[in-house]
């Protein structure tokens, strides 16, 4: 194990006993979870981690109990057990649960829980945020699926197709999905954003880029790809309710518009999404695997360029969910190539945990178990895959059931079998208690034959000729025993769940506790002690190794005598430490906020907006959004940006860190430098959907409607650039401690972006554009009025900073407030100039 | 090229004792799977609507595409299977690094890539084909999908075109051209047994060409969610030789026969007085409405209600008295109202309509 | 062999450099090719002038990719250590990252090529 030379060392004599005794004391006080009803007031990730994945599990057996009542429909020919209406909006809520309300919120849910462990970091930078994030999957999940018992599910499918949701469907299914799904993609990026920052800048010192567990390589990755692929969707959730609630023609093509825009925009975030929800089961499988197989992974740096590869090629595969649109052979050419692509890094995964067993000496476990047979099962879905990637086989295979049985080897092996397996592997971590090996065994068996029993025949039925999406079928198709094999396959595997549930919740009160890391793994998550303290670790180490626990000598007892960092909460505070990117050196000794109620309003009645504007409330979806803007502004105002008492802080090893710091250093400014990277995916989305209408038309702006002009956007696009041009101002006034200037700069930066927003929305209302006429116009509009409510934003966030500066919470040092906020507005000019460049520019191009 | 240090920890023995009992999942497992496989390769690929019993060009090349790539991936299935089996047998100190080194580039890197160079480059190979359009002169069909039947319009040598709904009939060994397009929401049209499918958009019109080979009776169907009844959109296909054609499209093109019989006349006017025509044509007569199928010849067409039902009287009569029992969701409205004695006319009236 | 200086401060950006090379020609060929179809040619016409686009976008994204490629495999292959690159030193995280650059551009290329293999064998817009 070489290291640098001058690399820390852990003290050479522990603190006293007694100082020890009271270190422990303040930190567990700083720590402690409330108590009571105050407990759900928690916002520590070892808490928030654990209910997410217990309701992410809750949605996974409703999803499950779903798919169950579908295979008794299809078990006979012509059978009425369910009605073709009820079994539209089941099919549609299965694979809507499933992927939206299980596979992604499973991913963030053990992150969340896991990955500060991993870190060896107290907590993840936003706690607050993931416990926004929470708040706002249940309440949105629970509205999503309870609409099933009013009869008033959506039943578009999960992919939700316009015309059939835009037109042809009466009732409040559709805009339950497209509001309902919205407000939880919100979530899911707030998380993603936190993951990120927290695998970058929460690592403990010494822990460099080339150091850092596997799980956080994939899981850096998947966070990248939710901020890229989830903004599309949005956009085009957008896009749709506006055409259900306004009548704005995007995927009407009597006037314009265009049913394949959903696909594309769908399809952009959907199949990321497979790979979304797929890498987190790769990074639980790379743990797992040299624990169980005794030795480190065998070829780090091929699974870090497999999961970086996977990333970045699963943004090209989104066309093969369109192979049969009628598109050029030329596109469908260039997709099916990317499609076969992305199965080469996928393989270099495989094999490096075929090649890490190989080394190792095997350790038999059912974690194991699961992982090998995941892999078994994820293979027969990864073969599939290339077959349908074949665009001439997907003519045939497309939309039958050949593809739900493909899918779900992908997903219930490539996914479900490996997060099962890490249930087995992590439980004894958060309960002390240790599964049946035996009743795990038992599961594993009954859902391995259960899966293949069910899904295997699903090939065959779908090359006889049965399409998807089918309420009932025909024995003159000649498949009524494969799908009676199915169906009754599916009751094994449900009976595998169902054995997996009692072994999770059967009580364990006389068994007795396990011993300390008791798979002997290496990664800083098993420092864990038993039972768990709610600290994280005991002192943040300086880590040397891929798996320090095995690698650096007496590392154990050097993390719990407070041998390493912050071994102590002197001033009370939650502290954890913020390191750089690539090296991990420490720069920040960062206070985190505690338990607090101030989300779980804020994720109310941001579900509020979202929930009354379901039903076309829009004054109390108004009210309820300033009261969500209300509460989000209390929570920013009274968790962030705290002022110190003192600048710098010993944390220990000889080593002082500033308390305060902002600008690139922040976890904050990395947090918004993400969130506007989605902001702008959504944006380019939006712009995409723009050239898409102009590539399916001659004319575009079509005869006989004038553009916006140029006058108005012009005018609009300089006064809000030089509104950008103020914030700099601010910040560098208030850096210089200029506070006259500071509030003048503020003031106008205000008063410019109001007129400047009122230039742009004078454009297409002088010109005439009536948005419900033609796509034309409505394009125009909502890309107007997307820039006009991010100036509406910046207008507030500069508003937030005089308060703040007024306050005396934010000064010339301590200038967190306004740095972030003048990145904000970097995006902002970029939306600004994009929109004037597009919307009075191209005109006089095409 | 893989270096590792030795695990600097004592204790390196197993959590779970190594039990004899874990050695056979590998094999449990591989005969499982060995006896599934075999079973669905000896069950027959027969079926009316099977993509694996080609009757036409572009399904034979699609299935022949298919069957290599099943065989492919069993044997890389079984390799790699064989492999995880063989990683768990062996003792650690059996091999080295450089074996670890072949298989991570070697299998997962090199082999993969490969293959799939090979795999690309007969499917693009094969897209031209497939997708090329029929040549001019070749008979030419529009299809337009409608929650939850299909428009089938002939186009004729002379320019006219020939209207008729839910069957499809095509001249053996001559490739054929449609244009497909949706009236209301996206369908997909497929005949397995021919080749692949394309979707009908609205706004959009989408072409297929089809290389029919064999004769016989086939069936299409609805590929792409649509709806209620979209488990209920089926077309019957036949394909024939030349002449049968040629003479069945004559026939198509002239007008209803008018009613042989005293039944049948009663029947005629049940429609005519009931508004039938208001929806459905029958040329030669009074009904001319566009929005439901042609009526001319229904009583020519193989099945009933787009191949939802058989071509009988009695559900003939089911289908016009409840509609939504047998199409959930269909626009026709029910007209259980009718006498039996009426539905019994009406239904001797339409199958007259050869 | 000393590293340079300007290594230490060496960023995350080199990884994503190549297959960011490769979604720019793969957003340039697919963009080319749907606009050549729907604005340029007739139904069913000849892509002609897109498919040497194609030829033209290829050839420079494998140069941009090949130079990463040789930038990371001379980096990664100073001093002649093998991976696995995990010890806790700078010279082993640089040879960490230009190792996962080289990697991530010979996928890069891999994938790039297929693409391109697409205009290869498809000649119209059928």
């Amino acid at each position: 194990m070489r290291k640098e030379p001058g690399d820390p060392e852990p003290l050479e004599e522990a603190p006293s006993l007694e100082v020890q005794r009271q270190q422990e004391a303040r930190l567990i006080e700083a720590w402690k979870t409330p108590t009571g009803w105050r407990y759900w007031s928690a916002v520590n990730n070892s808490e928030v981690g654990l209910w997410y994945t217990l309701t992410a599990f809750c949605f996974f057996l409703f999803g499950g109990v779903l798919a169950l009542l579908m295979r008794i429909q299809l078990a006979a020919p012509d059978n009425d057990f369910l009605t073709a209406d009820r079994y539209h909006q089941i099919f549609t809520m299965h694979g809507t649960v499933m992927m939206f309300l299980f596979a992604v919120p499973i991913f963030e849910a053990v992150s969340i829980l896991l990955l500060p462990q991993m870190l060896g970091a107290r907590d993840l930078p936003f706690p607050r945020l993931s416990a926004y994030g929470f708040w706002c999957y249940l309440i949105g999940g629970t509205f999503v699926c309870g609409s099933l018992f009013f009869d008033a599910a959506p039943k578009g499918g999960w992919f939700m197709y316009p015309p059939l949701t835009s037109s042809y469907q009466e009732g409040i299914g559709p805009d339950i999905w497209l509001l309902g799904l919205s407000f939880i993609e919100v979530a899911s990026i707030a998380a993603a954003v936190e993951l990120i920052v927290g695998v970058l800048k929460c690592r403990p010192p010494g822990m460099r880029i080339n150091l850092i567990p596997l799980y956080a390589w994939y899981i850096l990755v998947v966070g990248a790809m939710i901020i890229f692929a989830f903004p599309p969707l949005i956009a085009g959730d957008i896009l749709l309710e506006v055409e259900r609630a306004f009548d704005w023609p995007f995927f009407d093509p009597k006037r314009g518009g265009d049913p394949l825009l959903w696909q594309h925009l769908f399809w952009i975030f959907g199949h990321p999404e497979v790979y979304i929800v797929f890498l987190p089961s790769v990074a639980l499988m790379a743990m797992m695997v040299p624990t169980f197989a005794r030795t480190p992974i065998v070829g780090y740096g091929w699974v870090v360029l497999a999961a970086v590869g996977t990333g970045f090629l699963s943004f090209g595969l989104w066309v093969h969910h369109m192979f049969t649109t009628g598109l050029p052979g030329i596109s469908i050419g260039i997709f099916s190539a990317a499609s076969q692509a992305v199965a080469i890094p996928t393989g270099i995964q495989m094999f490096c945990f075929l090649a890490t067993l190989l080394v190792g000496r095997v350790v038999r476990s059912v974690c194991l178990l699961f992982v090998l047979g995941g892999l078994a099962t994820f293979i027969i879905g990864g073969l599939t895959g290339v077959m349908v990637a074949m665009a001439p086989f997907d003519f045939q295979a497309h939309d039958t059931f050949f593809v739900v049985g493909h899918l779900h080897y992908v997903l219930i092996g490539g996914t479900i079998f490996p997060i099962v397996g890490g249930v087995y592997y992590y439980y004894p971590l958060i309960t002390a208690k240790y599964l049946s090996e035996k009743l795990g065994r038992i599961a594993f068996w009954l859902m391995i034959v259960g899966l293949n029993v069910t899904f295997l025949p699903m090939h065959w039925t779908g090359l006889l000729g049965l399409p998807r999406r089918v309420y009932t079928f025909s024995s003159e198709l000649g498949v009524d025993h494969w799908n009676l094999i199915s169906s009754i396959g599916s009751f094994i595997l449900a009976s595998g769940f169902v054995v997996f549930l009692y072994d999770v919740l059967r009580s364990k009160r006389n068994e007795p506790l396990i011993k300390r890391n008791p798979w002997q793994a290496g990664t800083l998550e098993w420092l864990a002690q038993i039972p768990d303290k709610p600290w994280g670790c005991r002192s943040i180490p300086e880590v040397d190794s891929r798996y320090p626990i095995n690698d650096q000598p007496n590392f154990m007892r050097d993390v719990d005598e407070g041998r390493f960092y912050l071994p102590d909460a002197e001033e009370g505070f939650r502290e954890t430490l913020v390191t750089s990117v690539i090296d991990a050196k420490p720069i920040q000794c960062l206070r985190v906020p505690g338990p607090t109620f101030i989300t779980h309003l804020a994720a109310i009645f941001t579900g509020g907006v979202f929930i009354l504007g379901t039903y076309h409330h829009w004054w109390l979806a108004g009210i309820s959004s300033v009261l969500a803007l209300a509460a989000i502004l209390c929570w920013l105002w009274t968790g962030t940006a705290w002022i110190p008492e003192k600048e710098e802080k010993d944390i220990s090893l000889g080593l002082t860190m500033p308390i305060y710091v902002s600008g690139p250093n922040a976890v904050g400014w990395w947090a918004m430098f993400i969130t506007m990277l989605g902001d702008m995916t959504a944006y380019v989305s939006l712009l995409f959907g723009y050239f898409f209408y102009w590539t399916i038309h001659e004319d575009f702006p079509p005869e006989g409607i004038t553009g916006p002009g140029v006058f108005w956007p012009v005018l609009g696009g300089v006064l809000l650039l030089a509104s950008w041009g103020l914030t700099i101002a601010a910040q560098y006034q208030n850096r210089k401690d200029h506070a006259g200037k500071f509030y003048g700069c503020v003031i106008a930066a205000v008063l410019y972006a109001i007129a400047g927003s009122f230039a742009l929305i004078m454009g297409p209302w002088q010109t005439g554009l009536d948005p419900t006429s033609h796509v034309y116009p409505a394009i125009v509009w909502v890309l107007v009025l997307w820039t006009v409510c991010h100036a509406g934003v910046g207008i507030i966030m500069l508003l937030y900073c005089a308060a703040r500066r007024a306050a005396k919470k934010m000064t010339a040092r301590y200038d967190a407030d306004i740095t972030n906020v003048t990145l904000y507005w970097h995006f902002m000019a970029l939306t600004v100039a994009l929109l004037v460049i597009v919307i009075a520019g191209f005109p006089f191009v095409s | 090229m893989f270096r590792f240090h030795a695990f600097s920890t004592s204790s390196l023995h197993g959590f779970c004792p190594r039990s004899a009992r874990t050695g056979r999942w590998g094999r449990n497992a591989l005969w499982f799977t060995c006896l599934l496989t075999i079973s669905f390769l000896i069950t027959g690929c027969e079926g009316i609507q099977s993509a694996l019993n080609p009757a036409g060009r572009d399904a034979a090349l699609i299935a022949q595409l298919y069957w290599w790539m099943v065989g492919g991936a069993v044997i890389i299935w079984l390799i790699v299977v064989g492999l995880a089996v063989y990683a768990l047998q062996i003792n650690a100190t059996e091999h080295d690094y450089n074996v670890t080194r072949f298989w991570v580039i070697g299998g997962g890197a090199v082999a993969p890539t490969i293959i799939l160079t090979v795999l690309l480059v007969y499917g693009l190979s094969m897209m031209p084909t497939l997708l090329e359009p029929a040549p001019e002169g070749s008979q030419t069909i529009t299809v337009i999908g409608k929650q939850w039947w299909w428009k089938v319009r002939y186009h004729l040598p002379e320019g006219q075109a020939v209207e008729l709904a839910n069957e499809i009939r095509l001249p053996v060994d001559e490739p054929v051209q449609f244009y497909l397009e949706s009236a209301d929401v996206i369908h997909s049209f497929w005949i397995p047994s021919l080749g692949g499918k394309v979707d009908m958009l609205p706004g959009r019109q989408t072409r297929l060409t089809l290389h029919p080979q064999r004769t016989g009776i086939y069936r299409g169907v609805c590929a792409e969610y649509c709806g209620g009844s979209h488990a209920k959109m089926s077309f019957e296909v036949v394909v024939m030789e030349r002449d049968a054609f040629d003479t069945w499209l004559e026939q198509q093109q002239a007008p209803a026969k008018s009613a042989s019989n005293e039944l049948a006349e009663r029947g005629e006017s049940v429609f005519l007085a009931h508004g039938c025509g208001a929806c459905h044509t029958i040329r030669g007569t009074k009904a001319n409405g566009k929005i439901a199928p042609d009526l001319t010849h229904y009583g020519s067409r193989l099945r009933l209600a787009a191949s939802a039902l058989p071509q009988t009287r009695d559900a003939l009569k089911e289908w016009i008295a409840h509609p939504k029992q047998t199409k959930p969701g269909v626009h026709m409205p029910s007209f259980a109202l009718l006498s039996e004695d009426d539905l019994t006319a009406l239904a001797a009236y339409l199958e007259g309509l050869q | 062999m000393k590293l340079p200086p300007h290594e230490q401060t060496q960023s995350l950006w080199i990884l994503v450099a190549s297959p960011t090379i490769w979604a720019v020609h793969f957003l340039a060929c697919y963009t080319t090719a749907a606009v050549w179809c729907a604005k340029m040619a007739e139904t069913g016409g000849d892509l002609g002038a897109a498919r040497w686009a194609i030829g033209v976008y290829t050839a420079a994204a494998l140069i941009g990719i090949a130079i990463v490629g040789w930038r990371g495999f001379v980096r990664q292959s100073f001093e002649q250590v093998p991976p696995p690159f995990d010890a806790d030193t700078i010279e082993d995280r640089v040879r960490f990252l230009e190792y996962a650059a080289l990697l991530l551009s010979i996928l890069s290329a891999i994938a790039t090529i297929f693409v391109a293999l697409a205009a290869v064998f498809i000649g119209t817009c059928d």
